[in-house]
């Protein structure tokens, strides 16, 4: 399957049970479209009924809190770290071509209805810094320690990006894909069990038993 | 006979200025009131809290590290242990988000059947506030209530799914698969327990029964009323702007219900209402929960009667190929928004697995509230906030 194809189904799927602000595909592209205007946003990519407004670092603060006037919700904050080499899980689709980088994420939604998107922003893999959300948004300053630990960003002006989760002498930013996972470099990847084929029937696909007609249960 | 230099005897006690000088207090980990393990760090000025600093982390497993090498399936066993007490719920947000990642729906049965069970968590989680919460007052009866009907409820989990806590009965594609008996026995049919409706239906007779009991025993109870009405109030902006969700922000007057907006489940099909208050203080935090209670109650009941035939689990691939992509999947925990942010780059396992947990940023506003509180109202602040600790460090 491809990415166009299943992202087509989810589309229809959503419209044709009807949510509240009846979401198909030109909506959800329509609404990200004005957001980027009304913003000034780099650009926006709208898969998987899920909105992305890609925004300049430097007008991140900027960025966000006009957003918030609408998207009146602060959900969360956090990152990604793109990064070729990986300690830990599967490296990228393809390695050769990825741009190592930093992306930090926002997540605002509405009260009023289902809208909300997801802002992103790309910091370098050196030194990476980024204004804080803090004294606007203050609920933002918990997601952007817990970043700051988890990834080693900084965000300028956060008083308080004191360690949320893990001990004050802790060393390393555990999110990060060069950070091993010691469990796993004593243990190898218990899934692989999982994945051989049963011993009889097909290999490709689960068939679905109907249920009985006559079903006790059916009220 | 009084001359400008007598001064009286009240005036002259206020004048003196009494040295109260600010002592810092730790409140927990071990604390009976913070619902696991959560220190508080409150600077207090005789007996008002001048500032707090909660100190989290005592239950932090690392649950978006290890999910970047577990695969999907192995994930959604780990997902329910987040917020335990509605292990059900968190399993669906994160299922439906894979979904929509695959491209598959689950049949309508598995999805109603995900509707039920979700509402009873959120019963079950309800009812453990509505025993903890009176009990951090100084009530102890309504503890043995509400913890014995929230036994029914988790019966009525368990024989579904043969988990009281962690059902981990969610699969990508439905619920639990109804094919069973392993290499050797032939495929069989499994489907919901015999006689599980009429359970879960004289189960929610029950629900009912005992929200008045609890109505007539807390919520109109003098004593009550006095530690939690006009306590802890907070606004609907600095609610939003601390992020909280569920009954907390709800009860500020503002109804955002996910179950309304969103959709993942066939919530659009069943008639309930979002319990909302204005208030925004402890008493309207909990008359909301109170309230929701007999809500699920009538989704569940509806759900019963509706819940239409079919199978449990769409056509899967039995080795799950997610394509390449980037979804946010969220739903209405019981205790707020919980979502999952998933980054699929092709491969059996996430990229990356950003768990956005309600109880997080539920607790984040804790510092603010407390500020210039009475001490004694701090634990009454801190329990209508609602909050676990396994689902605030994940």
């Amino acid at each position: 399957m491809t990415d166009a194809s299943d992202n087509s189904a989810v589309e229809t799927a959503a419209a044709d049970t009807g949510s509240s602000d009846a979401e198909t595909v030109s909506d959800l592209d329509a609404y990200a479209a004005s957001l980027v205007e009304s913003l000034g946003a780099l650009g926006s990519t709208v898969e998987f009924d899920t909105v992305r407004i890609h925004v300049a670092n430097d007008r991140w603060v900027e960025t966000i809190n006009a957003a918030n006037k609408d998207l009146e919700l602060f959900s969360w904050l956090s990152a990604i770290d793109w990064s070729k080499e990986v300690e830990v899980g599967d490296p990228v689709d393809d390695v050769d071509a990825l741009d190592e980088r930093f992306e930090v994420l926002c997540r605002l939604s509405s009260v009023k209805n289902g809208d909300g998107a997801i802002f992103v922003t790309v910091l370098p893999k050196v030194d990476p810094t980024i204004a804080s959300l803090e004294p606007t948004i203050a609920g933002a300053g918990w997601h952007e320690r817990e970043a700051h630990e988890m990834f080693g960003i900084e965000f300028d002006g956060n008083p308080n990006l004191i360690p949320l989760y893990l001990p004050d002498d802790f060393i390393g930013n555990p999110l990060l894909k060069s950070y091993p996972l010691i469990s796993r470099e004593v243990k190898p990847f218990p899934g692989d069990v999982d994945v051989e084929p049963m011993p009889q029937g097909d290999a490709d696909a689960i068939e679905p038993d109907t249920l009985p007609e006559d079903e006790e249960d059916a009220s | 006979m009084t001359t400008p230099e007598m001064i009286h005897r009240s005036d002259a006690a206020v004048s003196i200025e009494l040295q109260t000088p600010d002592m810092t207090i730790n409140i927990g980990p071990q604390h009976p009131s913070t619902h696991g393990v959560l220190r508080l760090i409150a600077n207090i000025d005789g007996e008002r809290v001048r500032d707090v600093e909660p100190v989290i982390g005592y239950m932090h497993r690392g649950y978006e590290k290890i999910s970047e090498v577990r695969t999907y399936a192995q994930i959604t066993a780990l997902v329910n242990r987040i917020d335990w007490v509605s292990g059900f719920a968190n399993e669906v947000p994160f299922v439906v988000g894979v979904e929509r990642l695959v491209g598959i729906e689950a049949p309508p049965r598995a999805q109603y059947i995900r509707m039920i069970l979700s509402e009873l968590a959120r019963i079950s989680s309800h009812l453990v506030f509505m025993s903890s919460y009176p009990l951090e007052l100084g009530a102890t009866t309504p503890l043995m209530h509400a913890l014995r009907e929230r036994e029914y409820i988790l019966e009525l989990i368990e024989e579904v799914t043969g988990g009281r806590f962690h059902p981990n009965f969610n699969r990508v594609g439905g619920v639990k698969p109804n094919y069973g008996g392993g290499s050797t026995t032939k495929k069989q049919s499994m489907d919901l327990p015999a006689g599980f409706f009429e359970r879960t239906r004289s189960a929610m007779d029950r629900m009912d029964k005992i929200c008045e009991d609890i109505e007539s025993l807390v919520a109109g109870n003098e004593l009550f009323k006095m530690r939690t009405v006009g306590v802890g109030v907070i606004p609907a902006d600095k609610a939003l702007e601390y992020g909280l969700t569920g009954p907390n922000l709800r009860a500020s007057g503002v109804a955002y219900d996910l179950r309304k907006v969103e959709n993942y489940l066939p919530y659009d099909e069943v008639d309930f209402d979002v319990a909302a208050q204005n208030g925004g203080d402890c008493y309207d935090r909990y008359v909301v929960r109170l309230e929701e209670i007999r809500e699920s109650a009538k989704i569940v009941r509806q759900a019963v009667d509706k819940i239409p035939s079919g199978p449990l689990q769409a056509k899967v691939p039995r080795v799950l190929k997610v394509p390449k992509g980037q979804v946010y999947s969220r739903s209405e925990n019981p205790k707020g928004e919980f979502g999952f942010y998933i980054v699929s780059e092709g491969g059996k396992m996430p990229y990356r697995l950003k768990i956005r947990s309600s109880s997080f940023s539920n607790l984040s506003i804790l510092p603010w509230i407390l500020k210039g509180q009475l001490l004694p109202d701090l634990v009454a602040i801190m329990g209508s906030l609602d909050f676990v600790l396994g689902d605030v460090d994940r």
